[in-house]
């Protein structure tokens, strides 16, 4: 490694000679150095925040990419329902994850259940925190709220929405991330401190588990408890789609989801501006890493979607933009949890067998009766709990000690030679997440389902939500569809009787 | 700050040894000292461009942002006039804005009023602007314009259109932003002269040169041109008449607050500055920058949550297109004081801002004014209530980070600032609304006056995209007939009339 630029004029001082004046030369050259040490290091904090400002951006963006991928999934009668919760948990997210979200999830130095400062972000910004890592935090923690929002769509209050999502967001969630992403969490393989999980620590680096898989689990919870929308499994048992009204939204949200994953996944970075000082290699730094994790993000996206899209013909006669969109999306909630330490032709595979595993749980949720109306369980939960797992199996030796760096003889993936713990680390998480959302989101939904606020009444429900309580339809396509304009009562026309006189 | 001066002559005594060695070697290591010196300072060009570049193009989605919420909040059949309108904002403020509307703006040497420097951007780059920083602005212009679109949307003639936004972008918007924002700007709190009140203007992203000049122009736009048809009925009942797609509002108001990360943070334009701060290091113009993004988050998701609850409390049932509004109006309350505000003072700011629009909302509709897209309440409305609250909360701290070099200058009047930032805001709202009223009004009202403004009625019923702009946005059903089809089939003769 290069010699740092860190200039005492004591050290200094004796390799100067007798010179008369070497102090004064040493003081003086150590003063330059230390500058230049100075101006590195704010050049570095400049860099690392733009990086990560918009980093937070794009994943910002995810929301509404979201809010349009369930509008269009959602029949029109529903649409402002949808959207509205969207743009809500943005809001009161925004609000829960300042005032204590944050400190849940990353208030250091605490212990490895929960974290316990900077609530109202007090004392902020710290040496290892500033704002910009609040915001791509909050920014992850909305996203999470988000995908359960899919599961419940269309049956459910609005007040339920607004209490399921705030405990999500406020706390479920960051207890969560601080197991797996703060440097006190129990689970994660960046905890400084103390003994690994297996000598290992689980690898979810963008959050395949924490946020995936958080997401799919509340939601399937709230799903179940509410039972399917009416007439989605009729007498016989059998599955009625209830198609979505508008597949171009379902494009723009899709497409507006993969751009704004590339705040997602190389974000969780966080800096950029790091060498990983190999000899002889000094173009390589973490910036190729960053570059590299777009990449298998991106590989395993369109795998999945390509596997989708000749599945789906071979299996229903005819090619599905919805579907192919779901498996996208399916390859990319799987690569989020290896996406920086696996190369981008394992990100093949992960795309591969994750449209399958969506393509399977959406089967088996048919067979149950379980209706989801974004699919929301089997995708981010499915194909999460697939991402785990496939992080466990082909995680690079090499790439996984430049993320997590300071235990050298790590294990890895298990199909790269790793050893089998870092495997078993995954399934700890699995287990652990599944067993904590259970835990946390089971009674909640009851509970709102007991106090008959959960789903919405059976009049409601075939009316639309957005006719019953959101004030009117969403779309006015004609001035004569917009019934705000007819006068309080309407008039009837009396005329004389049609019947001819003959 | 420490520097990387270094002059040989004062360093090759210190060396010692003969004179000759010693001055040789001063000179090699001050050599290298001015390298690294040069490397940083092309080093903080590099990031500063990057950072000011993508916060350029976030600001310009906030165009297409605000071109989905018109289309969203207008009905149907004046979709496409409307989209026309926000498109032609972009291309005809590029060319004005780039001619003389940046000169006029930001044209150093120059006077108080307004810029003369820079026409067609001669001389740029400059020791003090390159072209980052000219795309940033004129994403801001565009912006201006933009809003007052949504003001005297659904019933305006097109020429006209391109008459006031032209105008605006190239001539009243530049002068504004030039009396805020430019360091010679006579209330500018930047000036190196003096200050207005000793304090002058902070109006750190727009509140009101952005917002507030293009809500007081839609103002005057819509009072000259009088509420669309049907919309205040023969007793004085006010009418809704709703926007054809939720849709496209929650679109459009999602992509707006998206691109406000590049409004409010960006208009710090550098990242790469360090701050002297007790604690350390690590807190630079970058912490500055990510804090303005926290409180822009926090003033809209306390607006939205307002709005929500008091919509529901008002109207009975939630409403998903007033959240939006009520958003945005936080952002745009929001945008002054940013940079200068506590994260809890955010909250405070969007609260406020959501009553606020709601009651120019009402006020609205009891003088039967007609604004499609509520850009006068919204923008001039919270717009002005932003320019306050900075002079209320404004934290000398984060002041003094932003605006440095002058000790003792007032700060928020709840923060112990004292009343001085609060008179020059007020100066700030006196003089915006004059000045759109003085150019804007008699534009207005000379094109009205010329029959240019408002379309005639029939054009109105049947919607401008029908009469004006070649046809409806949108064609779900299969228009075979139109498309000739008629021709090729055979016409069936009527079944055989009953005998």
């Amino acid at each position: 490694m290069a010699d740092s630029l860190s200039c005492t004029a004591a050290d200094l001082l004796p390799l100067l000679g007798g010179a008369p004046n070497a102090t004064a030369a040493a003081a003086f050259l150590c003063s330059r150095f230390n500058t230049v040490s100075t101006r590195l290091a704010d050049a570095t904090l400049a860099i690392d925040n733009t990086y990560l400002l918009f980093s937070a951006y794009l994943v910002f963006a995810m929301q509404l990419g979201f809010a349009m991928l369930c509008a269009g999934s959602v029949r029109a009668k529903n649409t402002m329902n949808i959207m509205l919760t969207n743009v809500l948990d943005a809001a009161a997210g925004g609000l829960s994850y300042y005032l204590f979200g944050y400190a849940f999830a990353f208030g250091s130095p605490s212990n490895g259940f929960i974290g316990k400062h900077f609530f109202g972000l007090k004392e902020f910004p710290s040496p290892t925190a500033d704002y910009s890592l609040f915001l791509y935090q909050w920014a992850f923690a909305i996203a999470a709220a988000g995908i359960t929002s899919g599961s419940i769509a269309e049956r459910t209050q609005f007040v339920a929405y607004l209490i399921y999502s705030s405990f999500l967001t406020g706390f479920v969630y960051p207890v969560v991330s601080h197991w797996f992403w703060s440097g006190d969490g129990w689970a994660g393989a960046a905890k400084t401190g103390g003994s690994l999980l297996f000598g290992s620590g689980a690898i979810d680096f963008a959050g395949s588990g924490v946020v995936h898989m958080v997401g799919g689990i509340a939601g399937l919870w709230g799903a179940l408890i509410e039972g399917p929308r009416i007439g989605r499994f009729d007498r016989t048992g059998r599955s009625v789609a209830l198609r979505g009204h508008s597949s171009s939204l379902v494009v723009l949200g899709t497409f507006l989801l993969w751009f704004g994953w590339y705040g997602f996944n190389p974000g969780s970075f966080l800096t950029i501006f790091k060498s990983y000082n190999y000899t002889n290699r000094s173009y390589y730094g973490q910036w190729s890493a960053v570059g590299r994790t777009a990449v298998t993000t991106t590989l395993a996206g369109s795998t999945a979607a390509l596997t989708t899209l000749f599945s789906k013909r071979l299996l229903v006669g005819h090619w599905n933009v919805i579907d192919v969109c779901n498996g996208l999306l399916g390859g990319f909630a799987a690569i989020t949890s290896g996406c920086s330490v696996v190369e981008p032709w394992a990100a093949i595979i992960c795309g591969f067998v994750a449209s399958w595993v969506l393509i399977g749980f959406n089967k088996l949720a048919e067979k149950l009766k379980y209706d989801d109306p974004l699919e929301a369980a089997q995708l981010h939960g499915g194909c999460g709990a697939w991402g785990l797992l496939f992080t466990g199996l082909f995680a690079k030796k090499i790439y996984v000690n430049e993320v997590y760096s300071g235990h050298p003889d790590r294990p890895y993936g298990l199909l790269m030679g790793g050893g089998g713990r870092l495997l078993g680390a995954q399934i700890v998480q699995i287990l652990v997440i599944i067993g904590w959302v259970t835990a946390t989101m089971v009674p909640l939904f009851l509970g709102l389902n007991k106090l008959k606020l959960l789903r919405v009444s059976r009049e409601d429900e075939m009316a639309g939500m957005d006719m019953t309580r959101h004030g009117g339809m969403a779309y006015i396509y004609h001035d004569e569809d917009d019934g705000s304009n007819l006068p309080q009562f309407k008039m009837s026309r009396v005329e004389p009787g049609d019947t001819p006189t003959s | 700050m420490a520097s990387l001066d270094c002059s040989a002559a004062q360093l090759a005594p210190l060396l010692g040894g003969n004179a000759t060695n010693g001055a040789a070697a001063a000179d090699y290591i001050c050599r290298q000292f001015s390298a690294v010196s040069e490397k940083f300072t092309a080093t903080s060009y590099a990031v500063d461009s990057t950072y000011l570049l993508f916060s350029a193009y976030l600001v310009f989605s906030m165009q297409l942002g605000f071109a989905m919420l018109c289309a969203g909040s207008v009905r149907a059949k004046n979709t496409m006039n409307i989209m026309l309108t926000n498109v032609l904002d972009a291309a005809a403020g590029g060319i004005f804005y780039y001619l003389f509307g940046f000169a006029f703006a930001f044209g150093s040497p120059s006077n108080g009023f307004i810029g003369r420097h820079f026409f067609g951007l001669k001389e740029i780059p400059s020791p003090l602007f390159d072209y980052s920083h000219f795309l940033f602005q004129w994403a801001f212009a565009i912006a201006a314009a933009g809003i007052t679109s949504g003001s005297i949307a659904e019933r305006t003639q097109f020429v006209a259109y391109l008459i006031y936004s032209s105008f605006l972008t190239g001539f009243v918007y530049p002068v504004v932003s030039h009396w805020f924002w430019s360091a010679d700007g006579w209330a500018s709190a930047a000036n190196p002269g003096r200050l207005l009140f000793g304090s002058g203007v902070i109006d750190f992203a727009g509140s009101g040169v952005v917002h507030m000049v293009g809500g007081i122009a839609g103002f005057y736009g819509a009072i000259v041109e009088g509420p669309r048809i049907g919309r205040f009925d023969h007793s004085g009942r006010a009418v809704a008449l709703r926007g054809h797609s939720a849709s496209l509002v929650v679109l459009g108001t999602f992509l707006l607050w998206f691109g406000w990360y590049g409004f409010n943070p960006g208009s710090f334009l550098k990242i790469l500055t360090p701050y002297t701060h007790p604690s350390g290091g690590y807190y630079g113009q970058w912490s500055a920058i990510g804090r303005t993004a926290v409180t822009t988050t926090l003033a809209g998701c306390s607006a939205a949550l307002t709005t929500l609850f008091v919509r529901r409390l008002v109207s009975g049932h939630w409403n998903v297109t007033d959240v939006c509004n009520g958003l945005l109006g936080g952002f745009a309350a929001i945008t002054a004081g940013c940079s200068v505000v506590e994260p809890w003072a955010a909250l405070i700011c969007g609260f406020v801002a959501a009553l606020v629009l709601m009651g120019w909302n009402m006020a609205a509709e009891r003088a039967k004014y007609d604004d499609p897209l509520e850009a006068a309440q919204l923008h001039g409305g919270c717009g002005a209530w932003g320019v306050i609250f900075t002079a209320l909360f404004a934290t000398e701290e984060y002041v003094n980070e932003v605006y440095p070099g002058r000790a003792g200058r007032p700060f928020g009047l709840f923060m112990g600032g004292g009343w001085r930032l609060l008179a020059a805001h007020l100066v700030q709202i006196v003089v915006i609304v004059g000045w759109v009223s003085v150019t804007m009004g008699p534009l207005f009202y000379g094109l009205h006056k010329l029959k240019l403004l408002r379309i005639s009625p029939e054009d109105e019923m049947a919607g401008m995209d029908l009469t004006r702009h070649g046809g409806f946005a949108y064609v779900y059903e299969d228009d075979s007939l139109d498309n000739g089809m008629r021709n090729g089939r055979a016409e069936s003769f009527p079944a055989v009339a009953s005998i």
